[in-house]
């Protein structure tokens, strides 16, 4: 029988947080459905719940006509559904053969693993990426070794080891190059004409218009838009990502509206185009995913950091916070700076919140004013004043208006909106000249977002000067004047004035550079998704 | 650029260190005592060492899963008071069989409660098989409240006294536990293993039983500790039931410098077994060399902190240079 | 509620309820246990224990797989250079006392570079240490143990000094009260507390974790030392394995106390009701004429049970 499934209504919520309000998707047999919105419009809940990694508090899923509830990822692999997922499910110190048939392993007499056969499957499931792939990608080599874009690769190989009715494809492109990309474009072609069903999780407009039958928009959480991809341009599912009319020129005054309302207007409010003296100057960073950036920070300045995930952004904001490695000249307030640990980077006045909240910004089990206090203790003399740290303490969770039970409470009685303002609020203790963000709002709920919005504005208008990377394309709209977008760890457009606008940032971190940068490195590529009159340089 | 290599085979292959110090320390063995290669007195070697050989390759079961197994020498103790209390000296092969595997089954169930406590109850397994080592022992005082038993006569005299082609009995149990090691890494279990140690949220979420993994190992554990019980007995034909107590760390020890991560997820048997093979070189050349009686403890010790700082000082050195 | 939950049971008062109630277990059991010569004698005992677990908390609170396994071996030997320096006179106990807290540290320093510099997992690390700090005994001494302790030393440790109070329980309540201070009070008590939760957090907030860790050993030796000294105002004389049995209890202690192995979590108060528990248990099985077996597994068995109720750790699917 061809497999149909059918999400109908589907929702989910953490805590205060609705990650998914209502979302709908059918998929049939030989099939592929783009599944596409902005970062945060619960994209990624959808396909987990699908996948039965996520319960859902809400709606159903249809399989073959009937409900089905996957008690967890092994349930829905039995039932032909299964996923490749961004965050890896591979084990680090097994063989490449090993992570791929894990748990279904082909065996002589249903006791021996049968490792000629799992090595000659292997070798024929990588023989779908020949050429693709480097020769060191081998049956037997351990996963650890492998390059973020061969691990992908395992990760969807992986997948399709247990012949699958229906795959997820969950941004399986995100770390591919462009050879692999159309080598696994083949490939879903293929398993088209099997009969499989195929749904494909992407933010490459330029991908979903190639591989898609059907185009599945969320926006807020909800499905917002299906479009036949014959019927479908890629002004239309942008306007329907970003909830803007698609006639409407993108990028005037309407920007404004759409934002937060009061970061917008803090934002705007207290700034000029290059406020201060520059505070940060980096020429030719080069890490292990950066090769070669140079920019300019102002003081009082709220530069963005845009593009896809993982272009290396982070590398940037952890070299010049001294976590990690690198070369390249880096001169703060005008004095070099070759920090080789965080201690120094931050007497030099730099502070840096991190992007995984709970595994680099705060100490789980501790208490609120202790992780508040993380970096401060030293300031408190001996033995430490603790009324004083208290009272500090205090002052910076009301400025942040954090919700808690009490400053002793573990921080992680708090929620992710209110935790991520105690990640902001260690740093403001310190009065930072040069403040660091690695997507400060991920996974924050509205009402903080606005505080953290509020606060980072009214940081710059006080002469901070602010390096700001975000996923989140609304927020370097509304928050920033100049935004800096990466792609594959060189800058590929600087967007500021009149440039800096949705579809000119959406084409950008698509790697698609228009014509008129305001840095004027123009790189040919495609045309503009949407014509922007009076920009031209 | 050699440096490189040497780094990344070291990476790969843990033990490789080892292996050198291995080979060092079996030339310097053998300058030092030159009938060392003798059946007679490699069999003796190989007696004294295969009871802590047999413990530490169940102590790497449990390391490779990512737990450690604190109880093992009590459950040798425990596992000693079983056979020397149920055996007589006249006692024949199908006798000893029977309590051995007596033996064995008391320390797959003691494995197996080691394991509930881990993996269900999810206690650390340091303070747990502690706490259970002190269980366990105390059944092995109350079975034998003080050093005595007997062994069958005939049997003990066939371990110390054979060596079928001129070979220690030993050498066959190694090669015996090597290619039941092969075997087990060749079973879907020997795969949940590594992934059980490596990345247990990745193994979960493929569908790896965690939980069932855990506890097999802590029972293999227990079954290698009856094991070691039983090589040992045979060795000194009579029971205290307080001899595993000092076995536990150094099968630590041992596991460690055969290059199985304290941490899980790497390692192999092979590694142990040479990892035991050096302690007891170290122990045999120390006797050896004429090492005044003060200085054996030491340079015991030393040899050991430097085996395992080795990997990370060549590591250092290159760096520097 | 916020009050309720104040309220609630901590790991170190659990623990100390327990003491009191295994005391007066030990009356019922043994009539004439409960008295108070006996309460301070236990005390008395439980104060060595208690000092020589301090370093160990510090060291598990760390994290990291954190465990000093050497401060058994760092007992016998400070208790042994004492005893050779002072050799009975009460002016060279100063002296004395900086040479064993030095040497203390000074293995503890030497684990804390092989665990941060060198890599090695701390409970082989520590265990090596073990072996070298009692085969340098056996170089040095060649087995004479010769000495005679300061008598200044008996008069503090083991006579009563306030009313019936020994000395000793004040060292210890100082003891408390440092550590206290400087797990609470200091950044570097904040840093442990950081490092045990998480390394990579408190990397980026500024902390030197290597630092951290190697001065949390190099603290746990010279606590060691400290408790070693002492107990040779206990024990009036050295032998070569004094220290081995305070070795694991120390560990049990800690965790008993409340403290989490896995870091982060837990205080010295705790470790305190724990050595008094522990030390209760033991003197309680010793006195109950029971046979060693069944007061082997006894103590097994309360081990665990303790464990149970708050060692456990997280699981896997949330």
């Amino acid at each position: 029988m061809l497999m149909t499934l059918s999400a109908q209504h589907l929702a989910k919520h953490y805590g205060g947080v609705t990650a998914l309000a209502d979302g709908s998707l059918e998929v049939a047999a030989g099939e592929v459905v783009a599944l596409v919105g902005a970062n945060g419009s619960g994209k990624s809940t959808l396909s987990k719940i699908i996948t039965g990694v996520v319960a859902p508090d809400g709606g159903q899923l249809l399989l073959d006509g009937k409900s089905v509830s996957f008690a967890g990822p092994p349930a829905a692999r039995a039932r032909g559904v299964t996923a490749v997922y961004q965050e890896l499910s591979l084990v680090p110190d097994m063989s490449v053969a090993e992570n791929i048939w894990l748990t279904h392993e082909p065996r002589w007499l249903g006791l021996l693993v049968n490792r000629a056969a799992v090595q000659a499957q292997t070798a024929r499931l990588l023989a779908l990426f020949s050429g693709a792939i480097s020769a060191r990608l081998d049956p037997r080599a351990p996963v650890r070794d492998l390059p973020p874009d061969e691990k992908q690769i395992v990760e969807i190989l992986k997948a399709l080891s247990r012949r699958p009715r229906l795959i997820i494809l969950d941004e399986a492109t995100a770390s591919l190059d462009s050879r692999q990309v159309t080598r696994l474009f083949d490939l879903v072609a293929d398993w088209q004409v099997q009969g499989k069903a195929v749904i494909f999780v992407s933010h490459r407009m330029d991908e979903i218009f190639r591989l898609a039958d059907r185009i599945v928009v969320l926006r807020n959480g909800q499905t917002v838009g299906r479009l036949a991809r014959s019927e479908a341009r890629e002004r239309d599912v942008v306007a329907l990502m970003t909830g803007q009319a698609a006639a409407g020129a993108p990028g005037d005054a309407a920007v404004a509206q759409e934002t937060p309302a009061a970061a917008g207007e803090a934002a705007g409010a207290g700034s000029t185009l290059l406020p201060g003296a520059v505070r940060l100057q980096v020429d030719d960073l080069r890490t292990p995913n950066v090769h070669g950036l140079s920019l300019q920070v102002h003081d009082g300045e709220l530069l963005g950091l845009g593009g896809l995930r993982g272009q290396g952004q982070e590398d940037v904001l952890l070299a010049l916070f001294g976590a990690l490695p690198h070369s390249g000249r880096i001169r703060i307030g005008g004095k070099v700076a070759a920090f080789r640990h965080p201690q120094e980077a931050m007497a030099a006045g730099v502070a840096y919140v991190p992007g995984e909240r709970n595994a680099q910004g705060l100490l789980s089990i501790r208490s609120i004013l202790e992780n508040l206090q993380l970096p401060s203790w030293a300031g408190y003399g001996l033995p430490l004043r603790m009324s004083a740290a208290r009272a500090d303490g205090r002052r910076v969770a009301d400025e942040l208006a954090i919700v808690m039970a009490g400053l002793d409470e573990p921080v992680s009685s708090l929620s992710g909106g209110n935790a991520q303002k105690v990640v902001l609020g260690k740093w403001l203790l310190r009065s930072p000249r040069l403040l660091l963000l690695n997507d400060p709002t991920k996974g924050v709920d509205v009402g903080a977002k606005a505080e953290i919005y509020r606060l980072l504005a009214a940081l710059a208008a006080a002469g901070t000067a602010i390096l700001f990377y975000s996923s989140d394309d609304e927020e370097l709209l509304s928050l920033c004047r100049r935004v800096l977008v990466l792609h594959d760890g060189l800058l590929c457009a600087e967007l500021q004035g009149p440039s800096l606008t949705r579809s000119q940032l959406v084409a950008a971190g698509m790697g698609a550079v228009s014509g008129e940068t305001a840095n004027g490195e123009a790189a040919g590529g495609k045309a503009d998704t949407a014509a922007e009159p009076g920009s031209t340089p | 650029m050699s440096g490189h290599r040497w780094q990344r085979l070291l990476s790969r292959h843990p033990y490789l260190f080892t292996l050198l110090l291995f080979a060092v320390l079996l030339l310097a063995n053998r300058l030092l005592q030159p009938n060392l290669f003798e059946s007679r007195v490699l069999s003796g070697n190989f007696r004294t060492f295969l009871p802590l050989l047999l413990l530490a390759v169940g102590q790497t079961l449990v390391v490779i899963g990512g737990g450690i197994d604190l109880s093992v020498g009590a459950l040798v103790s425990l596992a000693t008071a079983i056979l020397v209390t149920n055996l007589l000296p006249e006692s024949g092969m199908g006798a000893f069989l029977a309590v051995v595997g007596l033996a064995a089954l008391a320390g797959m169930a003691a494995g197996a409660f080691n394991g509930f406590c881990v993996a269900v109850l999810r206690l650390q397994p340091i303070v747990t098989t502690y706490a259970t080592a002190f269980l366990f022992g105390g059944v092995a005082l109350w079975l034998l409240p003080r050093p005595g038993g007997a062994m069958p006569q005939e049997l003990a005299q066939f371990y110390r006294q054979q060596t079928p082609l001129g070979l220690p009995i030993g050498v066959y149990v190694i090669i015996a536990l090597l290619l039941l090691w092969l075997l087990l890494r060749s079973t879907r279990f020997g795969h949940y293993l590594f992934a059980v140690g490596g990345q247990p949220e990745a193994a979960y979420t493929t569908g790896v039983p965690v939980t069932w993994v855990r506890v097999a190992t802590y029972m293999l554990s227990g079954l290698m500790a009856a094991l070691a019980a039983a090589a040992l007995t045979l060795g000194t034909s009579s029971g205290d039931p307080r001899i595993g107590d000092a076995m536990t760390l150094d099968s630590i020890v041992a596991v460690v410098l055969g290059g199985t991560r304290l941490s899980g997820g790497q390692g192999g048997v092979a590694g142990t077994i040479l990892g035991v093979i050096v302690l007891s070189l170290i122990r045999n050349i120390i006797s050896f060399a004429n090492v005044p009686n003060w200085w054996q403890t030491l340079v015991d010790a030393l040899i050991i902190v430097l085996a395992l700082a080795g990997p990370a000082l060549v590591r250092l050195l290159w760096r520097r240079t | 509620m916020n009050r309720l939950r104040r309220w609630r049971l901590s790991p170190p008062l659990i623990a100390l309820l327990l003491a009191v109630a295994l005391f007066f277990l030990g009356g019922l059991l043994q009539p004439g246990f409960v008295n108070p010569d006996q309460a301070i004698n236990i005390v008395r005992l439980a104060a060595f224990l208690g000092i020589i677990a301090a370093g160990q908390t510090l060291v598990i609170l760390s994290g990291g797989e954190g465990i000093d396994l050497s401060v058994g071996s760092v007992v016998t030997l400070s208790a042994i250079l004492v005893f050779r320096i002072v050799n009975g006179d009460n002016a060279l106990l100063l002296p004395a006392l900086a040479v064993a807290l030095g040497a203390g540290t000074l293995v503890g320093l030497a684990n804390g570079i092989g665990v941060t510099a060198l890599g090695i997992p701390p409970l082989v690390m520590t265990l090596g240490m073990t072996g070298i700090v009692e085969g340098a005994i056996l170089v040095v001494t060649e087995g004479q143990l010769l000495g005679r302790p300061a008598p200044l030393l008996g008069q503090l440790v083991a006579q009563p000094l306030f009313g019936p109070l020994p000395g000793i329980l004040l060292i210890w309540l100082l003891v408390g009260a440092a550590m206290w201070l400087l797990l609470e009070r200091t950044a570097f008590g904040k840093n442990v507390f950081a490092i045990g939760v998480n390394r990579e957090t408190a990397r980026l907030s500024g902390v030197r974790v290597p630092l951290t860790v190697a001065a949390t050993y190099a603290l746990s030796g010279t606590l060691s030392a400290l408790g070693g000294v002492l107990l040779l105002g206990f024990t009036q004389n050295v032998f070569l394995n004094l220290g081995r049995p305070f070795l694991f209890p120390s560990v049990a202690a800690v965790v008993v106390g409340g403290t989490v192995l896995a870091g982060g979590k837990g205080s010295y108060w705790g470790t305190m009701a724990g050595a008094l528990v522990l030390t209760l248990l033991t003197s309680l099985l010793t006195a109950s004429q029971l046979p060693e077996a069944v007061r082997q597994m006894v103590l097994g068995g309360t081990l665990l049970l303790l464990l149970s109720v708050y060692g456990r750790q997280r699981a896997l699917r949330e």
